[in-house]
């Protein structure tokens, strides 16, 4: 496992967690994980390999089941532990962001609501509830879209954009929550190809100027590995792999995916050794850091 | 792919017939049907024959309504106002008790042992006709239009409430889901997560329910609850036909007026 660079607490801690769905069916089965703060880590495996029910949990949207040990801390507060979820859940949520598939948004409040949304924990229930927003929290939003480079749309109804536009915007709602911890769960399976990388430059242009841990759970192998520097692999509920994205090889991704995967493994099949030329198009500093 | 043990000439054409016993029970249940419609027909003393063999009075209490006698137009038209104020009133104190009720009646929001409960009580405002509350309430607030508006309201909430709250269930989970990962409280929740996505239907709804209302209110006031019912009430009860026609004629107006004014506003709403 990679040591977090910081040295602190990890941002993420997930010990023993385990979910079972229905009778029998087990999403997530013993996992434990640490991320460090500042990191960017991927998640891969195949469908209903436990990614995004894994994520899910991160973020209190699912409770864990009631083994005594298990426990999720994020930022130094529980979130929840032997199956019941933090009293200051909310809390702790206010400061996660959570970056879905499908975005999301409410589609029929314009782009800026939806975005201010990210301010709700640190409003006045009054303020809240009369959607009463000051100056300062529309600053922040209108910052947020500018910076995820769709300011222009403030004003539209968030269901007249594209879906790459309604992802920036979900991205946008986490910044305005000043998250330090962003979950995205599979944030480009919906998207065309260009908008995928887009979100995902976003998303990595985020973790490397402000420092916030990003988990996101991919599909697309390619893409985790170009952008992240840690790779998380499940399969079954189980983690399978976890180590630096220079580490995984074709032969570690078919144990992972299965045989029969039509997955195109690509410069995959060279050795790691051979391969450092193929893939530095995106060098960033901390895959430097790392190596 | 096809398998070469089927072929075109082998498909089945039809569906295949029924068992014996699928048949008998479908003839059985077309029996039932049969014997429940001749049992109203006896109760309800639906007799055709009469408006042939009483034809003749027919024609002649036909014949009274006109020409319609617009006398008192001043004086209908007067109270044809009420009956849109008691319409107005009753729809809007509705809308406001249906807003909270039908979120607690509604299954993705309250608990079974809330929204159970809430529902069984929404279920007997709607059960009980505006003429039985009018005339309840024109015993507690006297003779006059509030007591139609009081009616209108109780039976509205019920039928509003229940409209409202199948809209809370039919809304897409994932933006409500989307504010929760933010760190809502379950009020923030509905406020930015369900209210926009329901507000188009609540509004057509409401607006369906004003309309229904100006009707209801031209006869609450035949039990003494205000507006242009007392004068129906007055009017058919004096045997003055004509009039009659003409206070009818004044409500046709103003309910399709309504009709017409409200899908305009609905059409601006969606």
């Amino acid at each position: 496992m990679l040591k977090n660079t910081h040295g602190a607490l990890p941002a993420v801690r997930i010990a023993h967690l385990s979910k079972t769905f229905g009778a029998s069916k087990r999403a997530l089965d013993d996992v434990s994980l640490d991320i460090g703060a500042g990191e960017m880590v991927a998640l891969i495996g195949a469908s209903g390999s436990g990614k995004s029910t894994l994520l899910r949990h991160i973020s209190g949207l699912v409770r864990g089941d009631r083994n005594a040990e298990a426990q999720i801390v994020v930022d130094n507060r529980p979130v929840q532990a032997g199956g019941r979820l933090s009293p200051d859940i909310r809390s702790s949520r206010a400061g996660i962001g959570f970056v879905f598939q499908q975005f999301n948004l409410v589609g029929r409040l314009n782009v800026l609501t939806n975005v201010l949304v990210g301010n709700l924990g640190r409003m006045p229930l009054w303020r809240s509830l009369l959607r009463i927003f000051n100056d300062e929290e529309r600053r922040l939003a209108v910052t947020a879209l500018d910076r995820v480079g769709i300011a222009q749309c403030a004003f539209q109804r968030a269901s007249t954009l594209s879906g790459g536009q309604q992802q920036r915007a979900a991205i946008a709602r986490a910044l305005v929550q000043k998250a330090k911890l962003i979950l995205a769960d599979e944030p480009i399976a919906s998207l065309d190809p260009e908008s995928a990388r887009r979100v995902m430059e976003t998303l990595s242009l985020i973790n490397r100027q402000d420092g916030v841990t990003v988990v996101v759970s991919l599909h697309q192998v390619d893409f985790a590995l170009r952008y992240c520097q840690r790779v998380v692999a499940l399969r079954d509920g189980k983690v399978k792999f976890d180590g630096p994205a220079a580490a995984v090889t074709a032969a570690l991704l078919r144990g992972i995916y299965g045989d029969n995967t039509d997955l195109d493994f690509g410069t995959l099949e060279v050795e790691p050794s051979e391969r450092d030329g193929a893939r530095s198009a995106m060098p960033g500093p901390r895959q430097a850091a790392l190596a | 792919m096809k398998s070469p043990a089927l072929r075109v000439a082998d498909l089945p054409l039809r569906a295949p017939r029924p068992t014996p016993a699928a048949s008998l029970l479908k003839l059985l249940g077309y029996g039932l049907a049969a014997a429940f419609l001749v049992w109203s027909y006896q109760g309800a003393e639906v007799s055709p024959v009469k408006l042939f063999s009483d034809a003749g009075n027919m024609a002649t209490f036909a014949a009274d309504f006109f020409p319609p006698d617009f006398s008192d137009w001043r004086y209908y038209l007067e109270e044809l106002i009420v009956t849109l104020h008691i319409a107005v009133w009753g729809t809007v104190l509705a809308v406001f008790c249906a807003i909270p009720l039908s979120l607690v009646a509604a299954a993705n929001i309250a608990p079974w042992w809330i929204h159970q409960p809430v529902r069984r009580l929404l279920d007997a405002f709607r059960s009980i006709n505006e003429m039985v509350f009018a005339m309840l309430f024109v015993v507690v607030v006297g003779l006059g239009p509030f007591a139609g508006a009081l009616a209108l309201w109780i039976h509205t909430t019920g039928t509003l409430a229940k409209l409202f709250s199948e809209a809370v269930e039919a809304i897409d989970p994932q933006p409500v889901e989307g504010i929760r990962a933010t760190g809502a409280n379950a009020l923030e929740e509905i406020i930015y997560g369900v209210i926009p996505q329901v507000m188009p239907l609540w509004v057509s709804y409401t607006l369906y329910r004003f309309e229904a209302n100006v009707r209801s209110a031209s006869v609450v006031g035949m039990v003494g609850a205000g507006g242009i019912g007392v004068v129906l009430w007055e009017v058919i009860r004096g045997f003055q036909f004509s009039k009659t026609a003409a206070a009818m004629m004044m409500i046709i107006v103003l309910v399709t007026a309504t009709d017409v004014i409200s899908s305009r506003i609905r059409k601006f709403f969606i």
